[in-house]
């Protein structure tokens, strides 16, 4: 976490550890900055010797890499991870050595400090003032096995440091009132902690979803966000969001439940929804549309697949009175939630909930406890009326009752109430009355009468009330897709493509999923939801069956249906993108669910290989650019290296047959002619060798305060023998701020952007070499009074290989040098521009300007 | 050294190239003369007239294979060419529109003025060897149609003979694969260059003294053959 707190002296004990229980342990190199305690610990150790590295005249002994190799421990511990190791050195950082020796199989155990991981830079900056030069990137760490938190408190830290454990006195005395703050410790410190945590967590998950195992795990939080079309949905996400900034970034899902027995959500719940997921999306949330009857069920199901920890549901006004009868959704999720926290976020009051008549919910038997009031009701109507009316009349007021049964809730319940009623009718009105007797065959007909009236009702009811139920499901489907192609649409990547396909599938279908697709010859899983696991035997099968014929195979099918999944080929426009399994009984045949799998899978077909044209499209245009790239390369090289070498060739052979016939001052401008030409090719190799550090990004800056006149008095200075009659004037101001550059590098810019003045300007005119300030920049302005530049070309000459009057071979360079320019000058923070023409139709005018550094010193330790 | 010096005229737009062949070509016994664009080099062949052009294909006004064909139209001396080595095509191209030989990039002076020399005594003005066509042991006896190796006689087909005789009689000179097979075995084989191939590893196992790395026949790649002969 930071110097002093024993980071070395707990890998050497570890090490000892080890060691003891026989393992073959190797200190490759370890740091012990003299401290009595740790130094103890090497006696007895293997320790491997260092090497030598010259630099300069300087001995620096460092890490060998090479003997480590070959050497190759089961353990080899290498202190100081982000160590930046001696100009010489095979790599340039110590983490880089590391990389090796794991490639090489060799198991490293390695100490680092927080503030050098490279993604905590500027955070640390912010907290300690101190800038850190020696980083690690993140990719590295993620590398580790394991990581081990070496912690002390700050105060202990200090006290260690008191007493001299950490740093010699008077640096240590320096180091507390600086670097070694409590409020610095302490921000370290937790840093430190939760970067840990953060790696034990993906670990964790990534464990998980290996072994497939249902969640939830404790340790990684992932929130799930329930939404519905009423007003509260935006506060909802907005709520998800900040629960997930408060649990470090953790994964939130919105979510939201199509219940196949209700309606779908209305135009404007739909619109709501809509902008629920969108707002997510851009909140950097995931979305799912979970389809299902009970919605505690679904969610409860979906939260223990997903290992969901945290849900978040929204408690709207209209919901008080459930909540009364404890029916409330949030009830029923604590009931049913088991390690999981529920949050409930009340509404605010200007968001007003949509008015929405709510049905009295018992079940599949409130058709028949309906039935038996409306019975109930009849029974006292006809009591009532019983002395005015004859009972025959009173029968139409039962049939009544049988009827609205009939209509409001199918033909169970109506046939239900009809006998139910017939017998209360019976009982109660028809002689002889107070029995079940039935004295006259008309009573048959009043019998057969009420069935005969539930049998219609009901039957037409039901029908009316199954297509209502079937067009809900329906628009139901349609959400999921709906949400599932938006999804399928955003995600890049075939693999990418192939996860949220597997996802939408599995929170469709409510089961286990899994997308195979073709890797090389071979079919391979690629993703799964939960997770993915592997197929047996069976199972390969089925799904190779499905890839090969083109037809679903597997559980419920005529092909292997012994395999406990069903495989469906994924047939995409122009040819099979892949196969998708599902759990058996997830997606029963002929069922909506099925058909709506079959949609989801049609989708998924098109957007894989929708990904897979895009992917193929951009290795094309990686390649065209490759070759036009190499093309203007191969252009640049038989140009620029031959013409050159002509002159030496043929100035070199005439000397050495025809030398003596000739006069000494034509054999003196030949030998001239071969040492210009030789410094012409020397400096395009020059220049070749920058591009490539540019390209290759290997370039590295030294910059330091810098007099920009000396760095153009020097760049005139490399020019002058090729001026060619030009005259180079220079404009400088007495006094001149000093700027922070790499002075080789503009050096090598104003050179490139002097000769290529020259190159386009005839001899004897003038080139104008400036420089001026203003409040922000230093600026270097170089003109000429050559031809200009096209309007059309001035965006394009910092282009590689880019020269004026294409495809001439009169031009010199290489069209390199004015790339070179941008490159070095953008490396360095500036920037640079170009204007033609700037006076009578003629002449170019360069800019670069760099930027003035406030002068900043920190104290470092 | 001659009365009247032979005039070669120099048509390249690098003044460099004219800065070494303007001295190389004096010292060698010619009086150089310099053209630095298409255009001057047109004018140039018509005003003066020179005994020989050394022209280079990349011009920056016009194109090189351009100025071959216009300046063919009135001037029939011989045309070497600059070229890149790795511009096959474009030195067809120029063989085909009437060029006499090509050079390739960066070359060394003596090449240079060999083949200048070659085409110049090609082109008849410069005394023309009469009798037998010499390279090394081989003899070349054109009247007779003999060809002796080392005095012994060689006996050849028809068709190799006529081969032998299309290169030998161009002095050095580089035939495409088109002008020998034309030549020897009509238009209709123009692109039979398997012929060509066979026929130049016969003579070469009857003519070399080791096939295998041939001194008289040698390859030009991708263009064509050129016979190597002595100096007489």
């Amino acid at each position: 976490m930071a110097p002093g707190v024993g980071k070395t002296y707990e890998m050497l004990r570890a090490a000892r550890r080890r060691k003891a229980e026989g393992q073959d342990v190797l200190i490759g190199v370890v740091e012990t900055h003299g401290r009595r305690e740790t130094e103890s610990l090497l006696r007895g150790m293997d320790i491997l010797p260092r090497k030598p590295i010259e630099h300069r005249g300087r001995i620096q002994m460092e890490f060998d890499i090479d003997a480590a190799l070959e050497r190759a421990p089961k353990i080899l511990l290498v202190d100081e991870y982000a160590h930046s190791n001696a100009i010489g050195s095979r790599h340039p950082k110590r983490w880089q050595d590391v990389e090796e020796l794991l490639d090489a199989g060799v198991d490293v155990w390695t100490t680092l400090n927080v503030q050098h991981l490279e993604s905590l830079v500027d955070v640390i900056q912010r907290i300690t003032g101190v800038r850190q030069r020696e980083t690690v990137p993140d990719s590295a760490l993620s590398r580790a096995d394991a990581i081990e938190l070496v912690d002390i408190t700050p105060e202990e830290l200090r006290e260690r440091m008191a007493a001299g454990k950490v740093y010699v006195p008077e640096t240590a005395r320096l180091a507390s009132e600086n670097f070694f703050k409590v409020e610095n410790l302490t921000a370290l410190r937790e840093l430190a902690l939760r970067r840990a945590a953060q790696t034990v967590d993906d670990q964790l998950v990534a464990a998980m979803r290996e072994k497939g195992v249902e969640g939830p795990w404790a340790a990684g939080e992932r929130i799930l966000v329930l939404v519905s079309g009423d007003a509260m949905a935006g506060s909802l996400v907005r709520a998800g969001r900040r629960l997930s900034d408060m649990m470090m970034d953790a994964p939130w899902i919105v979510a939201h439940v199509e219940r196949t027995d209700r309606p779908a959500a209305g135009e404007g719940g739909a619109a709501r929804l809509r902008e629920a997921y969108r707002l997510a999306e851009q909140l950097g949330g995931a979305t799912v549309a979970l389809t299902g009857e009970d919605i505690v069920g679904t969610v409860m199901a979906y939260a223990r697949r997903g290992n969901v920890t945290q849900i978040v549901i929204g408690k709207s006004i209209e919901s008080r009175w459930r909540e009364i009868l404890g029916r409330s959704l949030a009830t029923a999720l604590l009931r049913e939630a088991r390690g999981v926290a529920v949050h409930v976020v009340t509404e605010a009051a200007h968001e007003t909930p949509p008015k929405r008549a709510k049905k009295l919910g018992l079940g599949p038997w409130q058709g028949y406890a309906v039935g038996a009031l409306f019975i109930g009701a009849a029974t006292l109507a006809a009591w009532g009326l019983d002395l005015a009316f004859d009972h025959a009349d009173l029968g139409m007021i039962y049939l009544a009752g049988v009827l609205a049964a009939g209509v409001l809730y199918g033909l169970r319940p109506a046939l239900a109430a009809a006998t139910a009623a017939f017998l209360v009718y019976n009982y109660l009105f028809l002689a002889p009355r107070y029995s079940f007797q039935i004295g006259s065959p008309t009573d048959f007909i009043t019998l057969i009468v009420f069935w005969a009236v539930a049998l219609a009702s009901g039957g037409l009811a039901g029908r009316v009330r199954d297509q209502a139920l079937g067009s809900q499901r329906r628009a139901a489907a349609v959400t999921t897709l709906l949400a599932a192609s938006r999804t399928l649409s955003a995600a890049t990547g075939r693999d990418a493509v192939a996860r949220a396909l597997a996802e939408q599938v599995s929170a469709a279908a409510g089961g286990r999923a899994t997308v195979l697709l073709p890797e090389g010859e071979e079919l391979a899983p690629i993703a799964g939801a939960p997770s993915l696991e592997p197929l047996d035997a069976a199972q390969m099968a089925a799904a190779r069956w499905a890839w090969e014929k083109g037809e679903a195979a597997g559980f419920g099918t005529g092909t292997l249906p012994q395999a406990r999944w069903t495989f469906w080929p994924l047939e995409g426009v122009r040819a099979r993108a892949g196969v998708a399994g599902i759990e058996a009984g997830a997606a029963p045949p002929g069922s909506d669910l099925e058909r709506l799998v079959l949609a989801l899978l049609e989708q998924g077909a098109v957007a894989l290989e929708r990904s897979q044209l895009a992917s193929e499209a951009v290795e094309t245009e990686t390649l065209r650019r490759a070759d036009r790239f190499r093309s203007a390369l191969m252009n640049s090289v038989s140009h620029d290296l031959r013409t050159p070498l002509s002159t030496v060739m043929g100035a070199s052979s005439t000397l050495l047959e025809y030398g003596d016939k000739m006069k000494k001052a034509v054999r003196e401008d030949l030998l001239l002619s071969i040492r210009e030409e030789a410094e012409r090719l020397s400096r395009y190799v020059a220049n070749l060798l920058d591009m490539t550090r540019l390209e290759g990004g290997a370039l590295r800056l030294r910059t330091d305060w810098t007099d920009v006149r000396d760095v153009l008095n020097a760049a005139a200075e490399r020019v002058s023998r090729r001026l060619g009659g030009r005259v180079l004037a220079r404009d400088y101001p007495p006094s001149l701020t000093l700027v922070q550059a790499d002075a080789s590098l503009l050096e090598q810019v104003v050179v490139n952007i002097l000769e290529n003045a020259i190159t386009y300007s005839d001899p004897g005119s003038r080139i104008e070499l400036a420089v001026y300030e203003d409040r922000a920049n230093v600026v270097i302005s170089v003109e000429d009074e050559g031809r200009g530049v096209p309007a059309a070309e001035l965006e394009r000459i910092f282009d590689k290989f880019r020269r004026l009057e294409e495809p001439s071979d009169r031009s010199q360079g290489a069209g390199l040098g004015l790339a070179i320019a941008k490159g070095f000058v953008d490396a360095m923070g500036g920037r640079i521009a170009a204007a033609s023409p700037i006076h009578n139709g003629r002449g170019t005018r360069m800019l670069i300007s760099l930027p003035k550094t406030i002068a900043t010193s920190h104290h470092l330790l | 050294m001659t009365a009247v010096r032979q005039r070669i005229l120099v048509i390249d737009d690098e003044p460099q190239i004219h800065r070494f062949l303007g001295p190389a070509l004096d010292a060698a016994g010619y009086e150089p003369l310099r053209a630095d664009s298409g255009q001057e080099g047109l004018r140039g062949v018509a005003l003066w007239s020179p005994d020989a052009v050394v022209l280079d294909l990349g011009l920056p006004d016009m194109d090189g294979k351009t100025v071959l064909e216009k300046a063919r139209a009135f001037y029939d001396g011989p045309i070497l060419i600059l070229s890149a080595r790795d511009r096959e095509v474009e030195k067809i191209e120029a063989l085909d529109r009437g060029a006499n030989d090509y050079v390739e990039k960066p070359f060394g002076v003596g090449e240079l003025l060999a083949r200048l020399r070659a085409a110049l005594r090609q082109s008849g003005k410069s005394p023309a060897p009469r009798g037998p066509i010499r390279a090394g042991d081989v003899e070349i006896d054109l009247e007779m149609r003999r060809v002796t190796r080392a005095g012994a006689f060689v006996k050849l087909s028809p068709r190799e003979y006529e081969v032998l005789t299309r290169l030998a009689l161009g002095h050095g000179k580089v035939l495409t694969h088109k002008d020998l097979l034309t030549a020897v075995w009509g238009p209709a084989h123009a692109d039979d260059t398997q012929y060509l191939r066979v026929f130049i590893g016969q003579l070469r196992q009857k003519l070399e003294a080791d096939p295998s790395a041939p001194t008289m026949l040698v390859t030009e790649p991708g263009v064509g053959y050129r016979f190597v002969g002595d100096d007489p």
